[in-house]
């Protein structure tokens, strides 16, 4: 993706803007933003930069654990994580509404301790719940947010008019927020965020509970604000929504970041393409399960399958996940023919982010407590010993190489999130 | 940056939160508007069903010339004062119910120049419904012996009742969390605050000790010191200042003694609700 660039480009336009958008604001509270010396160059390439973040409830809940997470300007970054990982906790603390227990947190060079205003300035926000005032209309929601960020009174009227456009909303301007479907309350939300145009953007699952075409209009919409330079920190429990929008990953559960890198990297980790073959053996042998493992076997024979692929069976189906998958294909169906197992499906996937997701969860998959249907349904299903084997790679490629000590972390806790 | 322009920064974002909560109350006038309609039926129906035993109970205590709609506007005033100072605290739950608050907060705003403007705007509708009040009760026959500088007075001395009770409100929600509960506590305190007081007719024996520690007592009588021009102090013996001083200022010093401890919890519990903790 060409963000690289973008984000170089976009440096000195946006420190100007921090500046032009609203002088007062900066340095309202008169600390001192030049006191470090070193990394002042890399800190200003870096819109996060998390260093060692821990955050315990005051009812002892330890809802993020030594989280290091950089993010450079201009990159989409995804935050997935099931219900209760930590993702609302992290933002939280990025957009000055909580402070941590420890560690060292810096939001486009500014610390969120000590120059909260700065920080505040210099961010857009979005709640999970979306957060308008439903008595006001769309153009005085977006005024007030105008008022709020100090934008300059010259440029209210273009920069309102602007995100009605952006968010399809010029055409109910005048109309109360609260007779706005869900979808548009949204949409208002995310503008609102966005008046002060803002270096920096914080999506707090944004999409949660929207119907598919909303969601759609929303993320053609976040698509454009980072294209337009924005560095976007998203979180979300769709696999699917970070695949579709971001340039980088961290997966975190149980506050914990569990892995890191780009969609497709991350798709890699879980050891390349999935072929699908649904078998049907119930004449041949007692049960359909039996067939499906007699024919696994026959599968796992067959020359062409590699020994770093995995051979897993559910009730009806074999599922081999190697690289170039698809390859396979003639070779096992013709192995099966001979052994006369009737193929009544078959097919070829790439993996999606849910797998990802699973092979890193499966790893301690014993101890997850309902955290998500997803995630449920992965541990019913992986915790055979074969996928162990995809597990393995996964967690050593890791960056934090917190899968390694995951057994030692409270399972399921049922932080807040 | 100079003091001036941090001044000028609070200034702003007074303004622009007074300016939020104004344009609410204009798109949906209901509850300001029910406010007078409340008061103009106490003022009515009282007058007209208590007008006459007021008149003995007046007679009674000494009030023998004083028309009762007159006697009877202190009350109708606290009442009103104190009927829109506890919706303050239904703004603030529903911001927070509605991650308004978060939103606010979250800008660079001033958290005090948040709650400040708030409570400029709603002081501002005060006002506009007393003075609506007042008119009406003088087309009734009501008399301010004071004038308009009375008036000047009048609003003066509701405003430190609607502090007041803004804060007692504000404390409430902020504790509960729930329009429902502040709903209750309006309807728990006005009730056996003005009837606990000599707002609808003087005080009897039975109830004075426990006027005296009623803020309303307070209010009301030094509102109708100044409608009548008179001191009306029962509950409390003052004669340093003479005349109607006699009442409005040991009531305004307690007012303002009250005001400066209900508004200091109130300032604490907005001001943890609003910093960035750890939870």
């Amino acid at each position: 993706m060409a963000h690289e660039s973008v984000a170089t480009d976009e440096t000195d336009i946006d420190e100007t803007d921090i500046d032009g958008t609203d002088p007062e604001r900066t340095d309202a509270d008169g600390t001192d933003t030049d006191g470090t010396t070193e990394g002042q160059v890399t800190d200003s390439e870096r819109a996060i930069d998390i260093d060692a973040l821990s955050l315990t409830y005051a009812d002892g809940t330890r809802a993020v654990q030594n989280v290091t997470l950089s993010v450079p300007q201009g990159e989409f970054f995804g935050f997935l994580g099931p219900n209760g990982a930590g993702k609302t906790t992290t933002i939280k603390v990025l957009a000055t509404l909580l402070e941590p227990t420890s560690g060292a947190v810096e939001v486009n060079g500014f610390d969120v301790l000590r120059e909260r205003t700065a920080v505040r300035a210099s961010i857009g926000y979005m709640a999970q719940e979306t957060s308008i005032d439903t008595e006001l209309t769309a153009r005085e929601n977006l005024m007030f947010a105008c008022d709020a960020y100090g934008v300059p009174r010259g440029e209210r009227a273009t920069r309102i008019a602007d995100l009605l456009n952006l968010v399809d909303l010029a055409d109910v301007a005048d109309t109360p927020a609260g007779n706005f479907s869900g979808g548009m309350k949204k949409r208002l939300d995310a503008a609102t965020a966005l008046v002060h145009d803002p270096d920096l953007v914080f999506l707090d699952e944004p999409t949660t509970g929207l119907d598919p075409q909303a969601r759609n209009r929303l993320w053609e919409y976040f698509r454009r604000i980072n294209a337009g330079g924005t560095t976007v920190f998203l979180t979300t429990q769709y696999l699917e929504e970070a695949d579709h929008l971001c340039d980088r990953l961290a997966v975190i559960r149980d506050g914990r970041i569990v892995a890191d890198g780009a969609p497709d990297e991350l798709k890699r980790r879980v050891g390349g393409d999935i072929l699908e073959l649904e078998v049907d053996g119930t004449d041949r042998a007692e049960s359909a399960c039996e067939s499906v493992e007699v024919a696994a076997d026959i599968v796992r024979d067959t020359a062409a399958v590699e020994p770093s692929a995995t051979v897993e069976t559910t009730d009806d189906a074999i599922r081999i996940t190697a690289r170039d998958a698809g390859d396979l294909g003639p070779d096992v169906l013709l192995a099966l023919r001979d052994a006369d197992v009737p193929v009544t499906g078959f097919d070829v996937t790439e993996p999606t982010l849910d797998d990802v997701f699973l092979a890193i969860a499966g790893d301690s998959a014993d101890g997850l407590d309902g955290t998500t249907e997803a995630v449920d349904a992965a541990a019913t299903e992986e915790a055979s010993g074969e996928d162990a084997a995809a597990t393995e790679q996964t967690s050593g490629a890791t960056e934090t190489g917190a899968t390694e000590e995951d057994d030692n972390v409270v399972q399921g806790t049922g932080v807040e999130a | 940056m100079s003091v001036t322009e941090t001044a000028n920064t609070r200034l702003r974002d007074l303004r622009v939160n007074a300016e939020r909560w104004t344009r609410k109350a204009v798109h949906n006038p209901t509850a300001f508007l029910v406010e007078i309609a409340v008061a103009t039926l106490s003022l009515v129906l009282f007058s007209a069903v208590f007008g006459d035993v007021g008149g003995l109970a007046l007679e009674r205590a000494g009030f023998g010339d004083v028309a009762y709609v007159t006697y009877l506007l202190p009350a109708v005033l606290m009442q009103a004062t104190m009927g829109s100072a506890f919706s303050s605290g239904m703004g603030l739950v529903r911001d927070l119910e509605t991650g308004m608050f978060e939103k606010t907060v979250v800008t660079p705003m001033s958290a005090t120049a948040v709650f400040a403007g708030k409570a400029a705007a709603e002081l501002a509708q005060i006002v506009v419904q007393l003075l609506v009040v007042v008119g009406l009760a003088v087309a009734i026959g009501a008399n301010i012996e004071t004038g308009v500088i009375g008036v000047l007075g009048i609003l003066a001395i509701c405003l430190l009742v609607g502090l007041l009770f803004m804060a007692v409100s504000n404390v409430v929600g902020l504790l509960a969390r729930d329009e429902e509960v502040i709903n209750a506590a309006t309807m728990l305190f006005m009730f056996p605050l003005l009837f606990l007081s000599p707002a609808f007719i003087p005080l009897s024996d039975d109830i004075e000790l426990v006027a005296t520690f009623n803020p309303i007592t307070y209010g009301v009588e030094a509102v109708r010191a100044l409608v009548l021009g008179e001191d009306v102090l029962t509950v409390v013996s003052v004669s340093w200042f003479g005349g109607v001083a006699d009442t409005v200022v040991p009531a305004v010093g307690i007012l303002l003694v009250l005001n400066g401890i209900v508004g200091a919890i109130a300032i604490r519990l907005l001001a943890r609700a609003s910093s960035a903790s750890v939870a």
